[in-house]
């Protein structure tokens, strides 16, 4: 009997995991995406592999995600990252008043975390505030968004997946109560096809709504878009990030020859169409000079928003909404075959794509197990290298 | 924050239907980068237009195309540096790149060049900051900075984002679609640099010195003109023949 069919809809993080984890338990997989792999929400990333520091003293519950999914990140995509840690900065006295609270909160989270002499961070980032007060350096990483999917999506692919790109979701197509299909046009040839299935995995970041519409039910996520400013020199050599509670442009990621100063947040509601507001890039300026004052005298390389699909429970504001995930089966809403993963960040994707396929196993019957913590991804070119598809 | 009104002349490819040109008027704020006008022309006018982005800050290297003729990456050029204020902006996809749809190329043979050439994209870095801004290097000499006690080295993503724009701009590929272009053999280079196993040097001095390897290249240099990343392709294809050349000499003089 062949196995059963599983399409995806979505090629950002959690997706293209999502692909691999099914994959390698022996499902035959589809992946659709409206446009290039990691072309929405995962792609205008600042790039941070979390520690989780940026959590433990909010939201525990996604600091330990963050910091177990960081440390398997390390094993099965080793080249894929920069791993230069990172640091959490006291630039003020309330920031202060935070770090033993902060250390406490990491031990909490098994993340490691040292309280170094402020001497030695001076000399680790001679750009840093010459009036910080104390730094704790943490395991923070750095990624690349899209060739992180790449090497999720060629593994998936060495397993027998297939991936279409610039396909657009067209129509959810139901028999009964049941999800049997999922109409696509190929923007590439014009051409419409139904392709049957098993199940429908929407993956679709902050598009997942859209999605869920077109087989009646609803998901509460909360597009929330942030914007993000690349500098055009490297200023740091670590993750650099403000020691307090979470706030608009409260981290400066390095990359290459580049530094990306983070986030703002807001609600939006409609992912395509997010207009850059100018006072949020002086925000961004303005944060930023905090950690090192030097910020204001780069020029710009880039500057990017996109929208997060961040999970709604009653009585949040943008910012204090849970960056954990969750797993929606609509058998509950009275539509079978039928599941969403959103929420979470590019860092626990691998955690976000476990829970969604022991949910799609546990509905279609396979015992396999989770493999996904061990096995060492492909080559991410040799997602390119398997020819067009 | 002031409105601009930009039209574009985006190239039009499906297969089977003969190519031409398509034009879109769309508006964007003066700040903006090529990027979000393409961007706005999908959301707004035309889901049927096919473009490859992902990272808008010239990481991914996926966004590529020709800007007037010239190779860029539309989420690094603001309309300032590359538009007059009222003719239309043409966009096209990579040369030398068989084109699967509109300005989406196949790049599944650039890839290959560069896993073939051992590309690793991280490398060990110096234990300094690679300071862009010639200010700063005023203000902040290169210093080799210790390390915390438990990180051995700095490591760094290559500063060749693959995006393709080297090998578009090549006139070497133009002629001869089996060279192995300038990324490439830039990768090479660097490759041989992060070894000490003289056979995989061996190996990979072989390719470059090869039939379609660096003694093809015209020397203009169009390739280091282009390059959004300062990688300096032409520079590294110059060092190899002095490399090969140099190897050739302690042969002869063995014999």
């Amino acid at each position: 009997m062949s196995p059963p069919h599983v399409i995806v809809i979505g090629a950002g993080s959690t997706g293209s995991a999502t692909a691999h984890d099914l994959a390698l338990r022996g499902l035959h997989v589809t992946v659709i995406d409206r446009g290039e792999v990691a072309s929405g929400t995962t792609g205008r990333n600042h790039c941070l592999l979390h520690s989780g520091g940026r959590y433990c003293m909010t939201d525990q519950e996604s600091a330990i995600e963050c910091i177990d999914e960081n440390l398997i990140l390390r094993k099965i995509m080793p080249d894929l990252l920069e791993l230069n840690d990172g640091l959490f900065v006291a630039v003020t006295e309330e920031d202060l008043s935070y770090k033993e609270r902060f250390l406490e909160a990491c031990a909490a989270c098994h993340i490691s975390a040292r309280d170094i002499p402020i001497k030695h961070a001076f000399d680790l980032e001679p750009f840093l505030n010459p009036g910080a007060l104390a730094t704790v350096q943490v395991p923070d990483g750095v990624f690349e968004p899209f060739r992180f999917c790449l090497a999720f999506l060629a593994t998936a692919r060495l397993h027998g997946a297939v991936v279409r790109r610039y396909h657009l979701v067209t129509e959810i197509i139901c028999s009964g109560k049941s999800v049997t299909g999922v109409k696509v046009m190929d923007s590439r040839t014009g051409k419409t096809e139904i392709l049957g299935t098993d199940l429908v995995v929407n993956a679709a970041g902050p598009w997942a709504e859209d999605i869920a519409a077109m087989a009646g039910v609803k998901v509460p996520v909360q597009p929330t878009a942030g914007v993000m400013v690349t500098l055009d020199c490297r200023l740091n050599n670590l993750v650099l990030n403000r020691l307090n509670k979470p706030s608009d442009g409260d981290i400066v990621v390095p990359q290459r020859a580049t530094s990306t100063i983070g986030t703002t947040s807001w609600k939006v509601e409609d992912p395509d169409l997010i207009t850059i507001p100018p006072e949020h890039v002086e925000k961004l300026i303005v944060q930023g000079e905090q950690l090192m004052p030097v910020v204001r005298k780069i020029p710009m390389r880039a500057r990017m928003a996109v929208a997060r699909p961040l999970i709604v429970k009653s009585g949040d504001d943008a910012r204090n909404v849970s960056r954990t995930f969750e797993c929606f089966d609509h058998a509950y809403d009275g539509v079978d075959g039928f599941v969403t993963i959103s929420g979470g960040k590019t860092t626990t994707a691998r955690a976000m794509a476990e829970r969604v396929s022991d949910l799609v196993c546990h509905k279609l019957g396979i015992a396999a197990e989770c493999r996904t913590r061990e096995v060492p991804l492909a080559s991410y070119r040799l997602f390119y290298q398997g020819g067009q598809q | 924050m002031t409105l601009l009104a930009i039209t574009l002349q985006i190239f039009r490819y499906k297969p089977g239907v003969p190519p031409r040109y398509d034009t879109f008027t769309v508006q964007v704020e003066d700040t903006a980068h090529v990027i979000d006008a393409i961007d706005a022309v999908w959301a707004k006018q035309d889901h049927t237009l096919t473009f490859r982005r992902a990272c808008h800050h010239s990481s991914c290297g996926s966004c590529a195309l020709r800007i007037n003729g010239v190779e860029k990456l539309p989420c690094i050029t603001r309309f300032s540096e590359v538009w007059d204020g009222s003719s239309p902006l043409r966009l096209d996809p990579l040369r030398n790149f068989p084109i699967v749809s509109d300005l989406v190329v196949d790049v599944s043979g650039f890839f290959q060049r560069l896993s073939a050439a051992d590309m690793s994209i991280t490398r060990d870095a110096e234990p300094f900051l690679p300071l862009s801004v010639d200010d700063l290097a005023d203000v902040v000499q290169p210093r080799a900075v210790e390390l915390p006690d438990n990180l051995s080295r700095f490591n760094r993503f290559e500063n060749c984002i693959e995006c393709g724009i080297c090998m578009s701009a090549c006139p070497t590929m133009a002629v001869d679609d089996k060279f192995f272009g300038p990324a490439g053999l830039a990768a090479i280079y660097s490759a041989c640099q992060k070894t000490d196993d003289p056979d995989k040097v061996a190996h990979l001095l072989a390719l470059a010195d090869g039939e379609h390897g660096v003694w093809r290249c015209h020397s203009a240099f169009e390739c280091t003109e282009v390059c959004p990343q300062a990688v300096d392709p032409a520079g590294k294809i110059m060092a190899l023949r002095r490399q090969i050349t140099a190897n050739r000499f302690k042969k002869s003089r063995r014999r």
